[in-house]
């Protein structure tokens, strides 16, 4: 479950896997794990789509699609209930995903804005 | 003192990758932004779960001006060749990854061979990288 979440996996396919049938999956499951099959995958679900709103750009229904659930409506509902806040209030509490984006300085030396310029290589004066 | 953080593999196309690192290879991505006043340079990286301390980052082959046309070219031929750069993956289990890999459609260029170190076999990505999946069986390697 640990890496196959974001495929449409549901507990009656793990159960499946697990050679059990799905009420026996579920109860040897919380027994070992402490909570429910359904419960885990959701949670694992939701964290993958937290670090996915903090690092990537990409919008809350792509996020929603690429953890393996479908209804945006009910992504987000889970998502408040465990966040406290909804996908999108989430994301803009930290830095921009761009804040991570490790440009390498060759980029940055075309496009990117020079600071602390001292000299005038374009006859520019010294931008901030 | 550092750590190594990322390694980077050059790519031809990006969504290509993406997917192939993804959705054949079982990765998460872990960085994804693109920055259009860098000229859409777009920050990918990928890692495999369970290992949140490396990334690789699928970095597109740049054009002029932070590449020349001609270099550009030179790494293209390198990447499609498989000699641009590669990773080194290891498993606990060669021949059962070999199959769930290839039964996903990921293109083996060496099954697995017995290696004094282990057992080694050795994909393809879609642009031509070539990448090393290892079961190492030599304690200490």
């Amino acid at each position: 479950m640990d890496s196959r979440y974001a495929e449409r996996l549901t507990v009656a396919d793990v159960a499946r896997a697990a050679g059990l049938g799905r009420a026996q999956f579920s109860r040897e499951f919380k027994r070992a794990f402490g909570e429910s099959p359904h419960v885990y995958l959701l949670t694992r679900r939701l964290e993958r789509a937290a670090a996915m709103l903090r690092f990537t750009d990409r919008s809350v229904a792509e996020i929603c699609m690429s953890v393996g659930l479908e209804s945006i409506g009910s992504f987000t509902t889970s998502f408040t209930r465990t966040y406290g806040v909804s996908p999108t209030v989430y994301r803009a509490k930290f830095p921009p995903a761009s804040t991570f984006a490790h440009v390498p300085g060759c980029v940055v030396r075309f496009y990117g804005r020079p600071r602390h310029q001292t000299f005038r290589e374009d006859g520019g004066g010294a931008r901030t | 003192m550092y750590k190594i953080a990322t390694t980077q593999l050059w790519v031809t196309d990006q969504d290509e990758a993406l997917a192939f690192y993804t959705r054949k290879l079982g990765m998460e991505v872990r960085s994804d932004v693109t920055l259009p006043e860098m000229g859409g340079f777009r920050w990918l990286t990928v890692g495999p779960v369970g290992q949140p301390d490396i990334a690789i980052v699928l970095m597109a082959i740049p054009g002029p001006p932070v590449m020349d046309e001609a270099t550009a070219d030179d790494v293209r031929a390198l990447v499609a060749k498989g000699f641009a750069g590669t990773v080194f993956l290891t498993t606990e289990d060669c021949q059962a990854e070999y199959e769930a890999l290839s039964a996903r459609g990921v293109e083996f260029v060496e099954k697995p061979q017995q290696q004094p170190y282990g057992i080694d076999c050795g994909f393809r990505d879609p642009s031509g990288n070539h990448l090393r999946l290892t079961q190492i069986t030599m304690p200490g390697v």
